[in-house]
């Protein structure tokens, strides 16, 4: 019983992680119907400016919660002017194309990406300095650290940010307007390449904020890490209905928590096959996901 | 005065030239037809002077200013309203959410919005019984009234509405027709499309007809009504409609 | 219009003038590429049997994504199926390299079946993020097995042997790459001339229409992924016996992708390409070895930057293949077995077609509400109604697009014809046209016109079956019928080149092809004017008096008033009248519903609807 309540513990954490990279998915597939293959990369490329971040800083002694603050900043900053350019270059000119010469053009800015950072970085793995506490408490045999619930914390709380946003605001009426129909929404308007440029920049910011979260909690980035952590967030972003953004939210810690009971019960090297699996089987049998799309077919 | 000032207009649908210099004008309070056959380039000429499109060549003014490189949204702010083909309302959104978009522009002054919600449900009361449905579930009509609605919240001074009359039984599209003149009494010029030619040069004072990506005719909607070859062309169609004997060469 | 006098006015060739140019530069490259090893030595020779490697599996996935226009981002998985499954009945069961090549080619199918399922009904994009999923899970089973050497691999695998030499050198492996090559290009050659690769050109334009008009598109589908998947193995299998050793590193995405860039810096769909792909993508970075750490970066921004200059997607406008459409002269030719295996005759007036209690809604909106009537053989029966009344809908459910949620459609009163896929129903009998006419844009006239006997081609086995080639047969029937619709000397055209009003001529030429028994016209006055108009209708009434039964749907009255025998007037989904149309004008339900009143007493009418007063 203390192993499945350490497997749920610690499956939600990653899970909140995935549901933060799962929101970019399925907002930026709502918006523009493209799957951005570059999204993981994104959250790599946060982890890696944290990562720097946190080394200089931590070689000149700063205090520790500053250093995580400015390191999730700086990631998340950079991730959100990131987002806007990869947009802005390599998918603004492709809207009106194929949908898979756009998939392509983001495959090919996913590759750079990833080719970009293991020339400066190496292909080897980069360690974070482990300045995080490592206090935490148990309950029923399990144990969680206050970090998992501060990070937990953290993540709900951008979750919740970003929903006020997209439901109360009229920017974030422009953008459910602008997924439902492009066309349409511009005639209302709406500054379409504007607020697709805000979609993008919100949902990079989310992914960069879970890569140096991730990076601090797991503490070893790797150029590579990007690619499965992708696919798995995307695999969230459709189970739970793409373009349903309460959905990919509930889905992340799903998939957080199948990743993580994969990896207890069965062995951490079968996880990421299982997780395709279920990618493959919500494609093929609920393609509208758990909770329904909220795509219109007209774009 | 003109108001909307389009000359030699080329756009392409897709590969296609659609639309090969294309040269027309509307002015204040006017209500103008764009007449011609599927395929003639009708919807693509709309939806380039409205910014969904790029034109390729030639320029779109709007009200003394050049709006051809212009994005949509900046041209609907100028106050030229379009009610695009197939309605496009948000199906997922209720009457009143759609209304509120409409009214995006305005969107900080609530007062504005809701005086002029008001005036469109005074115009369509059929909308205002519905206001809380979903837009997916109103009848083809309503979807028209309410894309038509939803345009006005803008107060445009020309609107230009695409095939208003498409997929409605002809006593709806007299209604729309019924609608059209008020909109123009109330200020705003109207430049429509239609295939249904009879009924647009009803309600038009001016007309242009386009085959194949030109303007082969243009002139008072009355005079072109009288027309033989617009007859011919048509309203060929709607006069056996009308005339009961059958064609010559055809039937059993 | 019509094509009198000999067939040799229809024929028309281009001038080959670069025939010969053709043939000298493929002469040269063929010496080069035999001589190589004269001129290289070992290192260099090694870079080229991968550059051959990579230009067998360029040819394989070009299958997928060129011929038939499936993403496939994961097929290394098919690389890797080839290399294990050869390695390991040769360690394990000591089967010599040859013996494993069927082996390989079998299991290679299989998983293109395995994996080509799924993604049947997918769109684009998703299909292709499922093969990558599979292509990782191939690569991750072969990395977590025992059985597969786990993430060491298999090594110790013997050399191939070849009339008693073993394959050792890379002068040897250099030649056998070159033999499996010549395997592949002859393969995919082949397959791109069949019927099978006409298939696939018009399922990658438009698959509804290509299944509409008889096109077996699982099937189709899936041969793509079999008949790739082959060909991969083949790679794979000679890339086991490459170094001795296989290990899962060499099958990852970045491999996938790898291919994939061979397939489009090769272009797609062009054999020579694939070739001077993988030249490009494998031998380049190593000519420059300062650049070669750059490689996947320049790759990488070299393919958004392809996307960005060449945004009309991947495939490039085929060439025209205008001039290969060619008519054998129909005298002195013996009687030939009749290409096309027709539907049995029906006897005039009997029942054709039944339709009974149809419903269907969509989202809350009752698109068709209990809709029955019959079709009788040899008759012109035309339903008519407004827009949205429904009438598309119907079509829909009697050619197996919708599946109607009540109702019974039937052949004949007996064959059900409900749940019966598209592409059967018109080997069945039933062909249809599309409101707005759906051509094959990039195929010629000829080609959209020979599409239209897939559907009693679509046998695996058979020379008039995918995998055969277009016979004469075929071509005299296509030829038969672009004569019968006008459209003969223009048959080298591409069908995006024709004049709107020819557009729909080829449409009906094309349904004709299967020899219906009856023919489906949706809306086909649509955007004509009266001269185009009243040829139309001749037209109709010739494939009636030809023995084909017409039912059609418009709502032009003058068009239905002149040709029919019947006309059924659909309003909100449900039938209003029924009878001749004379009968059905004067009906004053279908004059409310459809026709509409005199201008005064609409004005009046409108003024007292309630909620239009001012």
């Amino acid at each position: 019983m203390s192993a499945f309540l350490q497997y749920v513990v610690n499956g939600l954490t990653s899970g909140a992680f995935l549901a933060l990279v799962a929101l970019g998915y399925t907002m930026i597939y709502g918006v523009i119907r493209l799957i951005n293959f570059a999204h993981g990369d994104v959250l790599m490329v946060g982890s890696f400016i944290g990562y720097e971040v946190a080394v200089t800083l931590v070689a000149q002694h700063w205090p520790v919660a500053v250093i995580v603050l400015l390191a999730l900043l700086a990631g998340m900053a950079f991730t959100g002017g990131l987002g806007m350019v990869i947009e802005r270059v390599a998918y603004q000119p492709l809207l009106n194309a194929s949908r898979l010469a756009i998939l392509i053009s983001a495959l090919g800015v996913s590759l750079a990406l990833e080719q970009g950072v293991e020339l400066i970085f190496g292909a080897g793995y980069s360690a974070y300095p482990n300045i995080l506490p490592t206090a935490g408490f148990t309950f029923a045999g399990a144990r969680a650290s206050y970090v998992q619930v501060g990070m937990f914390g953290l993540s709900l709380l951008l979750m919740g940010g970003l929903y006020l946003f997209v439901n109360r605001t009229m920017a974030g009426t422009a953008m459910r307007a602008l997924a439902m129909d492009r066309d349409a929404a511009a005639l209302m308007g709406i500054n379409v390449p504007r607020t697709i440029l805000l979609t993008f920049m919100l949902g990079s910011v989310l992914a960069g904020a879970s890569g140096v979260m991730q990076g601090m909690y797991y503490t070893e980035i790797n150029f590579f890490m990007g690619f499965l952590l992708g696919l798995r967030a995307f695999t969230a972003a459709v189970l739970g209905g793409i373009g349903n953004i309460p959905g990919a939210m509930v889905a992340g810690l799903l998939i957080g928590l199948i990743g993580s009971f994969s990896d207890g019960y069965i062995s951490s090297e079968w996880s990421d096959a299982i997780i395709f699996a279920v990618l493959i089987a919500v494609l093929v049998f609920k393609p509208t996901g758990l909770f329904g799309e909220r795509v219109a077919e007209r774009v | 005065m003109e108001l909307l000032t389009v000359a030699d207009l080329h756009a392409y649908y897709g590969d296609l030239a659609a639309v090969r210099g294309v040269s027309l004008h509307v002015d204040e309070g006017e209500i103008v037809a764009l007449l011609g056959s599927n395929g003639a380039g009708k919807t693509t000429t709309l939806r380039t002077i409205s910014g969904l499109q790029r034109a390729r060549r030639g320029t779109v003014s709007f009200a003394g200013a050049d709006i051809t490189r212009a994005g949509p949204h900046a041209i609907v702010a100028k106050g030229l309203g379009h009610v695009p083909e197939g309605r496009r309302i948000f199906a997922g959104l209720t009457v009143e959410e759609n209304l509120n978009l409409g009214g995006y522009l305005s969107r900080r002054d609530h007062t504005a919005v809701a005086a002029r919600k008001q005036r469109v449900f005074e115009l369509f009361p059929r909308l205002a019984e519905r206001r809380r449905q979903l837009g997916g579930l109103l009848s083809g009509g309503e979807q028209q009234m309410l894309a038509i609605g939803r345009a006005m919240m803008n107060e445009p001074r020309l609107l230009a509405l695409d095939e208003p009359s498409l997929g409605l039984s002809p006593l709806l599209v007299r209604a729309v027709g019924e609608v059209i003149q008020r909109i123009r009494a109330s200020g705003t010029a109207i430049l429509m499309v239609e295939q249904n030619a009879r009924q647009a040069l009803t309600l038009a004072d001016r007309a242009y007809v386009l085959e194949t990506g030109h303007i082969v005719l243009e002139g008072p909607a009355a005079q072109l009504a009288r027309d033989p070859r617009v007859q011919h062309a048509y309203l060929g169609g709607s006069a056996e409609e009308a005339a009961p004997s059958p064609q010559p060469g055809a039937g059993e | 219009m019509a094509a009198s006098g000999g067939l040799r006015r229809v024929i028309r060739l281009p001038p080959r003038a670069d025939l010969p140019v053709r043939a000298g530069l493929t002469l040269t490259a063929t010496a080069v590429v035999l001589l190589l090893p004269l001129v290289l030595s070992a290192y260099p020779m090694s870079v080229a049997v991968t550059v051959v490697t990579y230009a067998i599996l360029g040819l394989g996935l070009n299958v997928v994504v060129g011929y038939a226009g499936l993403l496939d981002l994961g097929y290394a998985a098919f690389f890797a199926i080839g290399a294990y499954t050869s390695a390991l009945l040769q360690l394990d069961a000591h089967w010599s390299f040859w013996e494993t090549l069927p082996a390989a080619l079998v299991a290679a199918a299989i998983s293109g079946c395995i994996i080509g399922y799924p993604t049947l009904r997918l769109r684009s994009d998703y299909l292709a993020i499922v093969t990558l999923g599979f292509g990782e899970i191939v690569r991750i089973t072969a990395t977590n097995l025992n059985v597969t050497g786990g993430p060491n691999g298999l090594y110790g695998i013997p050399p191939a042997s070849v009339f008693g030499t073993t394959v050792i050198t890379e002068d040897a492996l250099y030649y056998l790459g070159l033999f499996f090559l010549l395997i592949a290009i002859v393969f995919t050659g082949l397959l791109s001339r069949s019927r099978l690769g006409r298939a696939w050109r018009t399922l990658r334009e438009d698959e509804t229409a290509s299944e509409a008009v008889g096109v077996p598109a699982t099937k189709v589908k899936l041969l793509a992924y079999v008949m790739g998947a082959m060909v991969g193995a083949l790679a794979g299998m000679f890339f086991s016996t490459q170094f001795g050793t296989i290990d899962p590193t060499s099958f990852t995405f970045t491999t996938s992708v790898t291919i994939l860039m061979v397939v489009i810096v090769g272009g797609m769909g062009s054999i020579p390409g694939m070739l001077l792909g993988a030249l490009i993508v494998i031998g380049l970075p190593e000519a420059l070895r300062p650049i070669s750490n750059y490689r996947l970066l320049i790759f990488a921004l070299g393919l958004v930057v392809l996307m960005l200059v060449r945004p009309r997607g991947l495939w490039p406008t085929r060439r025209s293949r205008r001039g290969s459409f060619t008519a054998p002269p129909a005298s002195g030719t013996a009687p030939e077995k009749q290409a096309v295996a027709r539907p049995e005759p029906v006897t005039q007036g009997s029942l054709l077609l039944r339709v009974s209690g149809l419903q269907h809604s969509f989202g809350g909106v009752k698109a068709v509400n209990d809709v029955s009537f019959d079709l009788h053989a040899g008759e012109i029966l035309s339903i008519i109604g407004p827009n949205g009344a429904g009438k598309t809908t119907v079509f829909n459910c009697i050619t197996g697009l919708v599946t109607p949620q009540r109702g019974e459609v039937s052949l004949r009163g007996e064959r059900s014809l409900l749940k019966v896929k598209p592409h059967k129903i018109v080997s069945l009998g039933l062909a249809r046209t599309f409101q707005g006419v759906r051509l094959f844009e990039r195929l010629n006239v000829a080609e959209n016109c020979l599409v239209g006997l897939a559907a009693h081609q679509d046998r695996l086995v058979s020379r008039h079956g995918l995998l055969g080639r277009t016979t004469a047969a075929d071509r005299r029937e296509a030829l038969r019928w672009l004569t019968f619709v006008g459209l003969a000397d223009r048959a080298h055209l591409l069908a995006s080149e024709l004049a709107y009003g020819d557009r729909r001529r080829l449409e009906i030429a094309r349904s004709l092809m299967s020899g219906p028994l009856a023919l489906l016209l949706d809306e086909p006055a649509a955007g004509t004017n009266p001269t185009e108009k009243r040829d139309l209708m001749d037209l109709v009434r010739q494939v009636r008096d030809s023995g084909v039964t017409v039912l059609l749907i418009e709502h032009d009255m003058g068009v239905v008033m002149g040709l029919s025998d019947r006309v059924i007037v659909l309003d909100q989904g449900a039938v209003i009248a029924e009878g001749p149309p004379a009968q059905v004008r004067s009906d004053p339900r279908v004059i409310g519903a459809y026709l509409g009143r005199e201008e005064q007493e609409v004005t009046e009418a409108v003024g007292e609807v309630p909620g239009w007063n001012s």
